[in-house]
């Protein structure tokens, strides 16, 4: 039986998974003028969610307390793959979903 | 007359009887509502150079959220903020959307007993039923 996650598509299915990817635009402009270095400029941004931004180990504004329990939620938690409700990883992999029930090892449970 | 009574007949209690459910959000409000909820970050070095000289230079490190997003992660609110009034201490309780009916519930309720808008169960909080039932049996 394959169970997919209702509405995999659509504008808002589309913009989690961009920021849960996270984007990066990285520019290099050049302007010469007869062999002349006159105007260069670079940039270097990046767009991503709280959550990819905490894994890949971008800068938070300056005053962020990064100690709430909120921030350790995010490297414990994962998404049920039938419901994508949060739920401890360990929980999600031993116990099963505790939202909708899923449990990849249902003679065990 | 006659029809729509019998038409009403034929359907199920289920159909007839209000059973709420989450209006289908995958429109922009819901593509807002998520970005808000999840919280986005924006990192930008941006330089600018005039004939090999850096001229100008600009570090962005922004963090867009809602107001319960950003009070859950510790964000830095504006000075003059009064960060103690009720309102705030609610932001700080974990919430869950209800599978169901969409409305923010405490996570712990929601999860262990029910929503208590919908009155939908988790899974969890079924078997523990289950278990409970059994107890009683014996």
């Amino acid at each position: 039986m394959v169970i997919l996650r209702p509405e995999e598509t659509g504008l808002k299915q589309l913009l989690e998974r961009i920021l849960n990817k996270g984007v990066t635009i990285d520019t290099s402009v050049r302007i010469d003028l007869s062999s002349l270095d006159l105007l260069g400029a670079k940039a270097h941004i990046i767009l991503a969610s709280f959550k990819t931004a905490e894994k890949i180990g971008l800068d938070f504004p300056e005053g962020t307390n990064l100690n709430t329990p909120a921030w350790q939620n995010l490297t414990t938690n994962q998404p049920c793959p039938v419901c994508g409700m949060e739920s401890r990883s360990k929980e999600l992999k031993e116990k099963g979903c505790p939202w909708c029930g899923w449990n990849y090892r249902p003679d065990e449970r | 007359m006659d029809g729509t009574t019998d038409q009403m007949r034929g359907k199920t209690m289920e159909s007839t009887t209000l059973t709420p459910e989450k209006d289908d959000s995958s429109g922009i409000a819901g593509a807002i509502d998520r970005i808000l909820d999840k919280g986005l970050v924006i990192n930008a070095d941006i330089t600018v150079d005039v004939a090999g000289v850096e001229l100008l230079g600009i570090k962005i490190r922004a963090a867009l959220a809602s107001f319960e997003t950003a009070a859950k992660y510790g964000l830095e609110f504006p000075s003059g903020t009064n960060l103690e009034t009720a309102a705030w201490k609610e932001a700080m309780i974990e919430k869950e959307e209800c599978p169901q009916c969409g409305k923010r519930v405490e996570r712990e309720e929601l999860l262990n007993f029910a929503c208590p808008w919908c009155g939908w169960e988790s899974a969890k909080a079924k078997k523990r039923k289950k278990v409970g039932v059994r107890v009683e049996v014996q």
